[in-house]
């Protein structure tokens, strides 16, 4: 799935793919896009150009933050890591997610 | 605590925008590096050919990421270090495209900083004089302060020697007395000069090098040592051509013969402002303790010592003192204060007058802001759709007066430094003006240069004054825009101009009609007392002060009686030479001249005067006097106008007439006859209790004359009475020389060389035309006056522009609704009543407060004043009338249709 300009709930579902991404380990955005795209066997592409305005958004907000490191090859770039508000919010979006889901499934059960 | 983190975050992001916009630049190449490497890696392309494939993917997916570094740069983000840039860039270009506006307001800002900050660094200088020598801060001055009679005791010779073995804090102390003595030079032209008998140590406490030869020394000091002088930078350029070998020539100081020994360089005028120094030769062995002549001294903090434990040395010094010698030192308090307090400036009513001239000054700043303020509201109204816009997409009103008051800054920033560059100059203007008036040298610290705390006030100013001017019309503009923008849309009205902008317009306009009329007020007044007629020719007179030095006549008796009698044969001899000179008709001794400032007498009238008395002075009647020779007045060629001349007799002493003049009979008696009245001081001897003054005997006025000129020159008319110059009067003496045609002026050379003649120690100062008397205080004041006008006509230019702008904008609103009255079938007429109503009440009420303001300022209305008043108000309404005649003459003439879609 192409992920377009995302409209806004498309735009929670990038937060929750990066919030739960990070909640295993501290990684840089490359790496988060990897992760994702291999979990998802290849189904959800993350947009590079969606991920780091998000990073940022998400920093803003205080659920991440970011220092800069090295790689194994010796590059220098930027590790997101989760905060304790991230973690908080994490569990909360995934609850709504989930709700969301529950309920979409429920309306295309009917039919 | 997610608050917390993310305003840290947002913290960090504000500050580091552009590091923000420089992170997101390597994360994104940081990524292209991975995607290219991966697709080497999985689709095993070639790494140019991957590096190509992952750049355009990314094209792809980061034009989002474009619009969010947008979003960084906009508003919405953290941004304001980039948006004030932004914001003074437009101010910029604002300025340029508004030329009108940036001229005139520019100008007006630049004269209120020029004024501001000039009058700022002057007050600085005299408040806190900074020396221009090294270490200026531990030049230090002591003095001796008589605790029981509250004044300085500077008979200081006996504590100079004692400090100079006792104090540890205070080093290289010296002392110095002040004289101003004849320098004649080889080619014998004799010139008073500013002299300095000071110790040798205080080339060391000034830390100053000669230029030439040597400074003074401790030898020169000794009294049997040779008498040998340093002189100043200019003195060696004026009188000895500035040549190199002046070292070891002999001059004459008065009567005693000098050698040159050095030159110091140019700026040195240690201690207050003289070029000439000689050692100073006292011995504590001559005088008794308490006793000697009047010294100031000065000294350096040792190192390390600071101006309290100097304090505290020098106190616990007089404690011992003042048990070692209760007789003479049981109230001295000494005392240790930074060189600069040491010499009192004059504080005189010259200061007081420009005390309130400074608060004059300020309000016009304030009225200047003021007026820049109207002048860009007048501007920011007419891009009022643009502004509506940029609200519209999201701009904060805070971001738009934030860019209003940037641009205010911008006009405000160059004005400044306009003003500031200028500050300079008015500082030279001003001290050369106050040397002029006082007639002597500022102290040498006084210098015209700005002082870095001159510079933040302007900048603060600048600040104040921008924001002043910004934030008023910004605020106005913005309010309700977004309804405006709605409105505007559908062709309803703009921004109006209430109550408080009305208000500034009619002060605008009276301010600017009464400054021109006060200015000229002023400027007539002293234009007459210039042209007063002097009841006689005072053109062929020369006057000059005269004076004699104490230095005694080698062997001769040097009490100060004996100084007396040889002052007055001498001066007397020096009269009897000049009316021996064939180009001189007459010559006669005065206390005082015409047109020079008398000292005020109170005096007491027999039988009571009949004009009111002043009410300060019960009883009495304010008055000025002066002593003269006998036959002083047929010199002047004022000859008595009622009762008889002095005579010989009356200088014997024991007789009591005096002469009045006209002024006297007018204002004091009431017109009636003055001789054989008697008149007394009334505050003549210190009477039994101190505070207590006791009257003078009865004098009996024997004679009128007219008016001579009691007073400086911008006040004519002063009553005052004339007694006759003693014969062993101590006073200051003055000479008038009336000179044989063509220019009395030419006469100087000669007078200085008649009296070298008859002493050499006779100072000659202040030699001018008797018409020419006063004139420092004329220019003193006519360049206040010049001031005044540049400034009136600074606020005449800025208001009528600001006028006319506003008023014009004010009826260019109204263009739809003309051109919808009009389609309805209104009469141009009442059409163009209504228009014009507004505006020109708003005239009307400035123009009749503006004449009030000048009416109680002025006092008497000569038809040509009044003729000027009246032009000017018309030339006000003119231009009131012109600013709402142009655009409704455009309103009137389109077609209703298109009036309706204009905006």
């Amino acid at each position: 799935m192409i992920v377009r300009p995302p409209s806004d709930a498309l735009r929670g579902s990038l937060d929750l793919l990066v919030l739960k991404t990070l909640s295993l380990q501290p990684m840089h955005g490359w790496g988060i896009s990897q992760r994702v795209q291999q979990i998802s066997d290849g189904v959800l592409e993350v947009n590079q150009g969606s991920l780091y305005p998000a990073l940022q958004r998400l920093e803003k907000a205080g659920l991440i933050t970011s220092e800069w490191g090295t790689t194994d090859n010796n590059r220098r770039a930027r590790y997101y890591a989760l905060t304790a508000a991230g973690r908080r919010a994490l569990g909360a979006e995934l609850e709504s997610w989930r709700r969301f889901a529950a309920g979409l499934e429920a309306v295309l059960r009917t039919s | 605590m997610s608050l917390f983190h993310a305003a840290r975050a947002r913290v960090r992001l504000l500050l580091a925008r552009r590091d923000a916009e420089a992170r997101m630049d390597e994360e994104f190449r940081f990524h292209l590096d991975m995607e290219a490497d991966r697709l080497v890696r999985e689709a095993g392309l070639a790494p140019q050919e991957a590096r190509r494939q992952a750049r355009r993917r990314a094209r792809l997916a980061f034009g989002h990421a474009e619009r969010h570094r947008e979003e960084l740069r906009d508003g919405r983000g953290p941004s304001w270090p980039g948006g004030l840039a932004l914001d003074l860039k437009l101010g910029v270009r604002m300025l340029v495209k508004y030329p009108g506006i940036t001229l005139v307001g520019g100008l007006a800002f630049a004269f209120a900083i020029w004024v501001a900050a000039g009058a700022f660094e002057f007050a600085g200088q005299v408040l806190f004089p900074r020396l221009p020598l090294p270490d200026a801060d531990r030049i230090v001055a002591l003095a001796r302060w008589d605790a029981a009679a509250g004044r300085a005791q500077p008979q200081a010779l006996h504590d100079l020697a004692a400090w100079r073995t006792e104090l540890r804090s205070v080093v290289e102390l010296g002392a110095y007395r002040l004289a101003r003595r004849n320098l004649v030079t080889g080619d014998g032209e004799s010139l008073p000069t500013e002299v300095a008998e000071i110790s040798a140590s205080a080339f060391r406490v000034a830390r100053a090098r000669p230029l030439l030869g040597r400074a003074l020394g401790e030898a020169d000091e000794r009294p049997d040592a040779p008498a040998v002088a340093v002189i100043g930078h200019d003195v060696w350029r004026a009188r000895f051509g500035a040549d190199s070998g002046v070292a070891g020539r002999t001059v004459r100081l008065g009567r005693t013969p000098t050698t040159v020994v050095g030159v110091m360089p140019e700026g040195f005028a240690f201690p207050v402002a003289q070029s000439l120094w000689v050692p100073l030769r006292l011995s504590p062995l001559d005088h008794p303790r308490g006793a000697g002549p009047a010294l100031t001294v000065f000294g350096r903090l040792a190192p390390g010592a600071t101006l309290e434990e100097a304090q505290a040395e020098l106190t616990a010094w007089g404690r011992r003192a003042a048990a070692d010698f209760p007789t003479t030192h049981r109230h001295l308090r000494p005392r240790v204060m930074p060189y600069a307090r040491s010499v009192a400036l004059v504080e005189g009513s010259e200061l007081l007058a420009t005390r309130a001239s400074y608060a004059f000054f300020v309000m016009l700043v304030v009225l200047i802001c003021g007026n820049v303020a109207l002048l860009l509201f007048a501007r920011a109204a007419t891009r009022e759709g643009e502004l509506a816009i940029r609200s519209a997409l999201g701009a904060s009103r805070g971001r738009i007066v934030a860019q209003l008051v940037a641009e205010a800054l911008v006009l405000g920033g160059v004005a400044a430094a306009v003003g500031l560059g200028a500050a300079g100059l008015g500082v030279r203007l001003l001290v050369g003006a106050i040397e002029a008036h006082w007639g002597e040298r500022l102290p040498f610290w006084f210098h015209a240069g700005l002082s870095p705390w001159t510079v933040c006030y302007a900048v603060g100013l600048t600040l104040l004054g921008a924001a002043i001017a910004g934030v008023l019309p910004g605020l106005k503009v913005t309010r309700g825009l977004q309804g405006r923008l709605r409105r505007t849309a559908a062709g309803a009205g703009g921004p109006t101009f209430g109550g408080i902008w009305t208000a500034v317009i009619v002060a605008q306009i009276a301010v600017t009609l009464g400054f021109p009329v006060i200015a000229y007020h002023v400027t007539r007044d002293a234009a007459d007392t210039r042209a007063m007629v002097a009841d006689f020719p005072a053109a062929e007179f020369l006057s000059a002060r005269i004076a004699l030095d104490h230095e005694p006549l080698p062997g001769g008796d040097t009490s100060s009686a004996a100084f007396v009698v040889r002052r007055a044969a001498t001066v007397r001899e020096l009269e009897r030479r000049l009316r021996a000179e064939p180009g001189v008709v007459g010559a006669a001794l005065a206390e005082r001249l015409p047109r020079m400032e008398h000292p005020p007498r109170m005096v007491e009238v027999d039988a009571g005067g009949a004009a009111p008395e002043d009410p300060r002075f019960p009883g009495g009647y304010r008055t000025s006097s002066s002593a003269v020779d006998a036959d002083y007045f047929d010199v002047l060629g004022a000859p008595v106008r009622a009762g008889r001349a002095f005579h010989a007799g009356d200088l014997a002493p024991g007789s009591r007439v005096v002469i009045v003049n006209e002024s006297f009979v007018r204002l004091v008696l009431g017109g009636r006859n003055p001789i054989g009245r008697h008149l007394r001081h009334r505050y003549a001897t210190p009477g039994p209790r101190s505070g207590d003054w006791e009257p003078g005997p009865w004098h009996e006025i024997v004679g009128v004359v007219p008016d001579l000129g009691m007073s400086k020159a911008t006040d004519p008319k002063v009553a005052g009475f004339y007694h006759p110059l003693a014969p062993d009067v101590t006073g200051p003496l003055h000479v008038a020389v009336h000179v044989r045609g063509g220019d009395a002026a030419a006469f100087a050379p000669r007078l200085r060389a008649v009296a070298a003649a008859v002493d050499p120690t006779l100072r000659v100062d202040a030699v001018a035309r008797m018409d020419t008397l006063g004139d420092a205080g004329i220019a003193f004041a006519m360049f206040w006056v010049r001031l005044l006008a540049v400034v009136s006509a600074v606020a005449l230019l800025l208001s009528l522009a600001g006028i006319y702008a506003v008023m014009a904008f004010t009826v260019a609103r109204r263009t739809r609704e003309i051109g919808v009255r009009l389609a309805l079938g209104a009469s141009r007429r009442r059409l163009v009543v209504s228009v014009f109503a507004r505006p020109l009440t708003q005239v009307g009420l400035g123009v009749a407060a503006g004449g009030v303001l000048a009416a109680i300022t002025g006092d008497s209305a000569t038809p040509a004043a009044l003729a000027g008043a009246l032009g000017y108000a018309v030339l006000m309404f003119g231009v009131c009338l012109l600013a709402c005649v142009v655009p409704t003459r455009r309103a009137l003439r389109v077609e209703p249709i298109v009036a309706m879609r204009a905006d």
